[in-house]
């Protein structure tokens, strides 16, 4: 028997579970959210204003096109996507200002890239991030790119082999390993950079190209800043010559020339290691990068015999000049911008801590001035499914 | 007349420091000031907290059986034992409240910013007056369960992460001046380790009164290496971010991504906190209770379980206005606040203790 209060607790208990645990407080259903795939950050003409874009998914239009089925009409379907812009006075009040277009509420968990346009860029991107980095929406996974033009033109390229352009450059910063020539930079990377008092912030370059409604979105290299201002851009060559340091390196094809001088050798890059190593000699602050790597014969478009032994040291050898070649310019060309993008300063700081408090202050005086030797070790492993080239023996 | 029947073993108590001291300290990274030496300031802050277990489980060994209520009688006499008894249950409820605040904020800023924060600190707290209802000898064995899948957890999001980290974010060692780091140490003394003196109310309803120095120890070590283990992934992860984080293990354990599968396990931090500050409040709540059921000789604490409860869930809605003064409270005043509960009155207790010769040892058995 149960007794008639503690009948009446139960019943009360078990009401109460269903009650409170059926639903959220806020709870959000699919089709009450405006998912964004990728954000843009522009400055608009009028001053002090921010102009943000956002591609936002349309869950509806993605399912795959069905077999057979001609009856959706000869306008092909509609976009999956669409994009919208806004211009307010912050950041979060302009995503608040979407809600005036779109009757959905954003949704940024899934959005995978931001865009900063090259006129936000310059003018300082701390303002901008700083929404990213504090609500709780958006991840610091997020991948950050500068767009050569505006950012909101960058997310009206057309994808090809994906659905929705923010999605397919999110993909096109995740394959960058096939050459390494581009950077790949997340917003938790960045604000890293952002808040060391050295290391300069990068992020990866995209461009547009084509014209009308062809256009495609190509990563160009590497956007670096000084402190949080955009400063300059790297080329394709010395932004791997930068990777090669960060020892972010996944592959890539190394171009030489053949030990004959008739045409060219790919090499192909297999693995790739390096380090920073700072030293204190006679007094003064040396830096040595180590790069250590392994490549493979890819392809040769010379009639030569490479199989020889000097031949393939040759090879060795002129693969090594390349690797220090590229980093030579990625070199030059972060102490004409005088930004630390290599993260000597930090590596300084790590081993040299009582030095450091020194030159902390100083180090935009040191760094172009610093001397930088790059040790390479390049070794070649395999020649692949032939050993001498297919001509005529 | 007894208030509390159930008893627990030394292991059971061990598991239950630990769940406690780990409690809230989990997503709000104790010595967050001293930047990437926090492991180290930890390790230095258990030093002090092991100083800190030595005194209570010397007291608690002296008066086998009596919890700090009663003991502050026989040590102060009934008048002033009776104010300083005071002083401690305001004390125990107040830190609950604190750490329901935790909760509240936690759960707020994360996931939930739209639903109000009392939904959430009314919640945990009927769980934790259930618990409270039901006695030390359940709020101990929830403990083990608890407490190992928190372990499960951390060493679980440490693998996943151990991609990501990078553990020259730790270099160079011993960064911060001296006297920041000691000051860091300290405030990682007084929060976690210092607030075991909540247990002088549990240790009597230990099977061996002798396992209290032993257990004690080992909980406070164990606990350390996993703040530490906490401190070091979220350094290795986030490196300079971390310092601007309001909750680093959160955003730590948010980075996680293996092949795009394993991602967004952040719910994670959630359940851990929600497990382990189960316990911290359970302990502190049930701390209060039976004290003031001691103090005001009541024959059971059952009455005072519901009435304690909503003003600890008031005073933790009261007495901040918003996280930022939270944090400010924490670091700048609560070091302080927290010592003469923590170290200087039982010190003085042991101290007054050992000069009265009280308790008067009986010999043989007692008459």
């Amino acid at each position: 028997m149960v007794k008639r209060g503690s009948l009446f607790l139960r019943i009360l208990a078990i009401s109460l579970i269903i009650l409170l645990t059926a639903g959220c407080w806020n709870r959000r259903e699919l089709d009450t959210l405006a998912i964004v795939s990728g954000t843009g950050i522009d400055k608009p003409e009028e001053p002090g204003k921010v102009q943000i874009t956002v591609q936002i998914i349309k869950p509806g239009e993605m399912k795959a096109p069905q077999a057979g089925g001609g009856g959706e009409g000869g306008s092909g379907g509609q976009k999956p996507y669409w994009t919208v812009t806004a211009t307010g006075d912050t950041v979060f009040d302009t995503i608040r200002e979407m809600a005036h277009k779109s009757n959905r509420k954003l949704f940024f968990p899934h959005n995978e890239i931001i865009i900063l346009g090259e006129d936000a860029a310059e003018e300082g991107v701390q303002k901008y991030l700083d929404f990213f980095a504090r609500d709780h929406e958006p991840r610091w996974l997020a991948w950050v790119l500068v767009g050569k033009n505006t950012a909101s033109e960058v997310l009206e390229t057309k994808a090809e082999l994906e659905k929705v352009p923010a999605i397919s450059i999110s993909k096109l910063i995740e394959a960058r390993g096939a050459t390494s020539e581009a950077s790949a930079v997340t917003l938790h990377e960045f604000l890293t950079r952002l808040m060391s008092k050295t290391t300069a912030p990068v992020a990866s370059l995209i461009e547009v190209s084509g014209q009308g409604k062809e256009k495609t979105a190509l990563l160009t290299g590497t956007a670096v800043f000084k402190k949080d201002k955009l400063a300059g851009y790297l080329n394709k060559t010395e932004t791997r010559g930068l990777l090669w340091v960060l020892n972010e390196i996944k592959s890539g094809i190394i171009d030489v020339e053949c030990p004959g001088g008739k045409g060219k050798v790919s090499l192909e890059i297999i693995r790739a290691r390096s380090k920073i190593i700072p030293e204190i000699k006679d007094n003064t602050l040396h830096l040595a990068v180590e790069i250590d790597e392994e490549g493979n014969l890819g392809s040769q478009m010379c009639s030569d015999d490479l199989t020889s032994e000097s031949a393939w040291k040759t090879l060795e050898k002129n693969q090594a000049a390349v690797i220090h070649n590229e980093v030579m310019a990625a070199l030059k060309k972060a102490r004409e911008l005088n930004t630390d993008i290599f993260g000597f300063g930090e590596a300084v700081h790590k081993k040299y801590p009582k030095l450091w408090k020194d030159i902390e202050d100083k180090w935009d005086e040191f760094f172009p001035n610093l001397e930088v030797a790059v040790i390479v070790d390049a070794k070649l492993r395999r020649s692949g499914l032939i050993t001498k080239t297919v001509k005529p023996e | 007349m007894k208030l509390e029947g159930g008893k627990i073993a030394g292991s059971e108590l061990v598991f239950l420091m630990i769940g406690f001291t780990l409690g809230s300290s989990l997503i709000l990274s104790p010595a967050q000031a001293a930047k990437h030496d926090d492991w180290l300031a930890i390790l230095a802050g258990l030093g002090e907290g092991l100083v800190f277990a030595l005194i209570y489980t010397t007291l608690a060994v002296r008066f086998p059986g009596k919890t700090l209520i009663q003991f502050n009688d026989i040590i102060y006499g009934p008048y002033l034992g009776k104010i300083i008894s005071l002083g401690y249950l305001w004390y125990f409820l107040q830190l609950g409240s604190l750490v329901l605040r935790n909760f509240g904020d936690f759960f707020t800023t994360i996931i939930y910013p739209e639903t109000p924060m009392i939904v959430f600190i009314v919640l945990v707290a009927l769980i934790c007056a259930s618990a409270v209802r039901n006695g030390i000898e359940v709020i101990a064995r929830c403990s083990i369960l608890l407490v190992v899948f928190t372990f499960v957890v951390i060493f679980g999001t440490a693998i996943l992460l151990a991609k990501d980290m990078k553990f020259t974010n730790l270099l160079p060692v011993f960064d911060i001046p001296l006297r920041e780091f000691i000051k860091a140490s300290h405030s990682a003394a007084t929060f976690p380790f210092g607030e075991t003196v909540a247990f002088l109310m549990v240790i009597p309803f230990l099977k061996k009164v002798k396992e209290a120095k032993t257990s004690s120890i080992i909980a406070l070590i164990m606990a350390a290496m996993l703040l530490v283990v906490v401190a070091v992934r979220d350094t290795a992860v986030l490196g300079i971010t971390k310092t601007i984080s309001t909750y680093p293990a959160y955003q730590a354990v948010r980075l996680i991504d293996v092949g795009k599968i394993l991602t967004r396990l952040e719910i994670l931090i959630a359940i851990n906190l929600l497990s382990m500050g189960f316990l911290k409040i359970a302990v502190l709540y049930y701390g209060a209770v039976l004290g003031t059921a001691q103090l005001l000789k009541l024959r059971s604490y059952l009455p005072l379980v519901l009435p304690m409860g909503a003003f600890m869930v008031s005073l933790s809605t009261l007495q901040f206005g918003s996280n930022i003064e939270n944090i400010n409270f924490a670091q700048e005043i609560y070091p302080y606040y927290a010592l003469p509960f923590q170290v200087g009155l039982p010190l003085i207790s042991l101290l007054i203790a050992i000069l009265r010769g009280v308790p008067k040892k009986m010999k043989g058995a007692k008459k």
